[in-house]
């Protein structure tokens, strides 16, 4: 493939992935009141009211809480299921892989629809947030296993050995060698982790509360009996929020994660 | 200081012994190296003797305490990897500061010991490089001082040079020796490497098969080695057989005088070493075998000659290149008696 012809192919594919996104940040700047493109005019009208609106206020809190505390607890599990994955499987390493990953492989519909008979039947319901954890956390799972285990392919277990010949018990072994040394694999896992429950729709509306929605749902919702830009604000801060999150984490953690 | 007993050390990992009732006692101070194949439990009893796999018999005492439930990070060990082990995200520096802060030690004498360990090493200047930015000599160093500055009771060294080229690998030998006895730190080295071991240890441990086959000093090794396998494992060998008379054997190079008891009348082989033997003209009209040149090497310092005996069993022979002799030549053969050492019956 020649150069030029390369270059054009790559902004064509690129065009093709964002211009979705353009279009709903463009509409989302619409003067106008009913969600059309290209926009009537420009103005931050649609921003001032999705900010005074306290059902999305409300729904995007709940979103980040979800996904911080999805993103600590799936963050904890799968580094440790990919500890054990790498170190001690030993003969059912294949098999520890395929379950781990068996959320992936799963329709999300079906996982969602289990889920929901699952809390019922251990008593949980969903009156409150630890059943659509235990599900946002199912379904994030893979993608810190498949990220962590990934930075321990190239752990050397003789660092932890050297360690522990210098004296140093197991918690330090881990603090002090271990993660450091894993730590891209941790935090590209739990970045992941974080945007992914961010933006589950599926898992969600099946495991809410009465009540109790997610940003995802509450769009969802808004968009079933009104069609103004302000749905498009609310998708251009949620993409923004997202992109802060990947961004930030890369030069306040970035540079640091990949100097050793 | 410490002495190390090792008393009747079984490991099984359920498919047989791989290590099987080995007993050594190591002196205050002594480098003792575990040579041997692979596969042949030296590695095995190495880990043994740091903690990181357990004995399924048998006691390791470090100056008579018997510390074979005292976990590795316990243990007080100095440990050097086959691949060093550095810590890749910490400078030589805090490499060499971890072990100390496990143990606790104040902040200014951390320093002043690292200081003196890297001048040990001859790596001053260094303190502040990463692992990757050091050559393999220099890794190898670091990864001695990390396991020395905590000044452990013993010093474990699993194959260090394996990974270094022959030249490196010469001088690391010297410096690693030179830094042992400075020291004075009890010493256990793993290698495949006869030479290595030859040149570096007090006494030479062989292994085979997760036994003992002999512990003695390089020369016993090498000069009176206990059976065959020794014998073959550390250095070339011919084997010589002959029959058994009275207090002599009889072999290709005459009457070979014999100590100990061998029935009268069985095979015996003796073990001669290549470069014992002396080559001489047959013009010399000395006392020797007569034997033709097969084949030779030369290898700048040392000649290896392939002769064949009159009787047409073949000899392998090393001397000083002085007097060359060429491939076919007639030449005498002069091996003198004392230099043949029984290994046993023949099978």
């Amino acid at each position: 493939m020649s150069k030029p012809f390369f270059t054009v192919y790559c902004l064509i594919i690129y065009a093709f992935l964002l211009a979705p996104i353009a279009v709903v940040v463009i509409a989302s700047f619409n003067a106008g009141a009913f969600l059309t493109f290209p926009p009537q005019g420009l103005s931050f009208r649609w921003y001032v009211v999705f900010f005074n609106n306290e059902v999305f206020m409300r729904a995007i809190r709940t979103s980040l809480w979800i996904a911080a505390l999805t993103m600590v607890i799936s963050g904890i599990i799968g580094t440790m299921a990919a500890m054990f994955y790498v170190t001690h499987a030993g003969k059912l390493k294949e098999t520890v892989r395929v379950a781990m990953l068996a959320p992936l492989l799963l329709p999300e519909v079906l996982t969602a629809i289990s889920l929901l008979f699952f809390v019922y039947s251990v008593g949980l319901g969903t009156q409150n947030l630890v059943g659509m954890i235990v599900g946002h956390v199912l379904i994030t799972l893979p993608f810190v296993f498949i990220n962590v285990s990934a930075s321990m392919e190239s752990y050397d277990p003789a660092w932890s050995l050297a360690a522990q010949s210098l004296g140093a018990g197991r918690f330090t072994r881990f603090r002090r060698i271990m993660l450091p040394l894993i730590k891209p694999g941790v935090i590209g896992g739990c970045l992941f982790a974080f945007i992914i429950s961010f933006d589950v729709f599926t898992i969600s509306f099946m495991l809410k509360g009465v009540g109790m929605s997610t940003l995802p749902i509450q769009l969802f919702d808004y968009l079933r009996t009104n069609f103004t830009p302000e749905a498009a604000a609310v998708s251009t801060c949620s993409i923004m929020l997202t992109m802060a999150v990947v961004i930030v984490s890369e030069k306040v953690l970035g540079l640091r994660i990949h100097r050793f | 200081m410490t002495e190390v007993s090792i008393e009747k050390l079984t490991k099984d990992y359920g498919q047989g012994p791989a290590v099987n009732s080995i007993s050594i006692r190591i002196a205050e101070g002594e480098f003792i190296s575990l040579l041997g194949p692979s596969g042949c439990g030296k590695t095995t009893t190495l880990k043994m003797i740091a903690g990181f796999e357990d004995a399924t018999e048998g006691a390791i005492r470090f100056d008579g305490r018997d510390v074979v439930h005292v976990p590795v990070e316990k243990r007080d060990i100095g440990m050097v990897f086959q691949n060093y082990a550095l810590f890749p995200h910490m400078t030589v520096e805090k490499n060499l500061a971890f072990g100390l802060e496990m143990r606790k030690t104040p902040k200014d004498e951390i320093r002043t010991r690292i200081a003196r360990v890297l001048d040990m090493v001859q790596l001053t200047g260094y303190s502040e490089r990463y692992p990757r930015q050091l050559s393999g000599g220099q890794q190898q160093r670091v990864a001695l001082a990390r396991a020395l500055v905590i000044e452990p009771k013993i010093l474990l060294l699993d194959e260090p040079l394996a990974n270094l080229d022959a030249k490196l690998r010469e001088e690391m030998r010297v410096f690693i020796r030179d830094l042992q006895r400075r020291v004075g730190i009890t010493t256990v080295y793993v290698t495949h490497d006869q030479a290595e071991a030859m040149t570096m240890s007090d006494r030479v441990v062989v292994m085979f098969g997760g036994r003992i086959a002999q512990i003695g000093t390089p020369s016993d090794i090498y000069e009176r080695p206990a059976n065959l396998e020794v014998a073959e494992f550390v250095g070339q060998v011919n084997i010589v057989r002959g029959k058994v008379g009275n207090r002599i054997v009889s072999t290709a190079f005459g009457d070979i005088p014999v100590s100990g008891d061998h029935a009268a009348g069985t095979e015996l082989m003796l073990a001669l070493r290549p470069e014992a033997v002396e080559l001489l003209p047959v013009s010399s009209g000395a006392d020797g075998v007569p034997a033709k040149v097969l084949s030779s090497y030369y290898s700048g310092s040392l000649v290896d000659y392939r002769l064949e005996l009159a009787g047409g069993a073949t000899v392998s022979v090393q001397t000083f290149p002085r007097t060359r002799f060429a491939d076919g030549d007639q030449v005498l053969v002069h091996a003198p008696a004392d230099r043949f050492w029984p290994l046993g019956s023949a099978a």
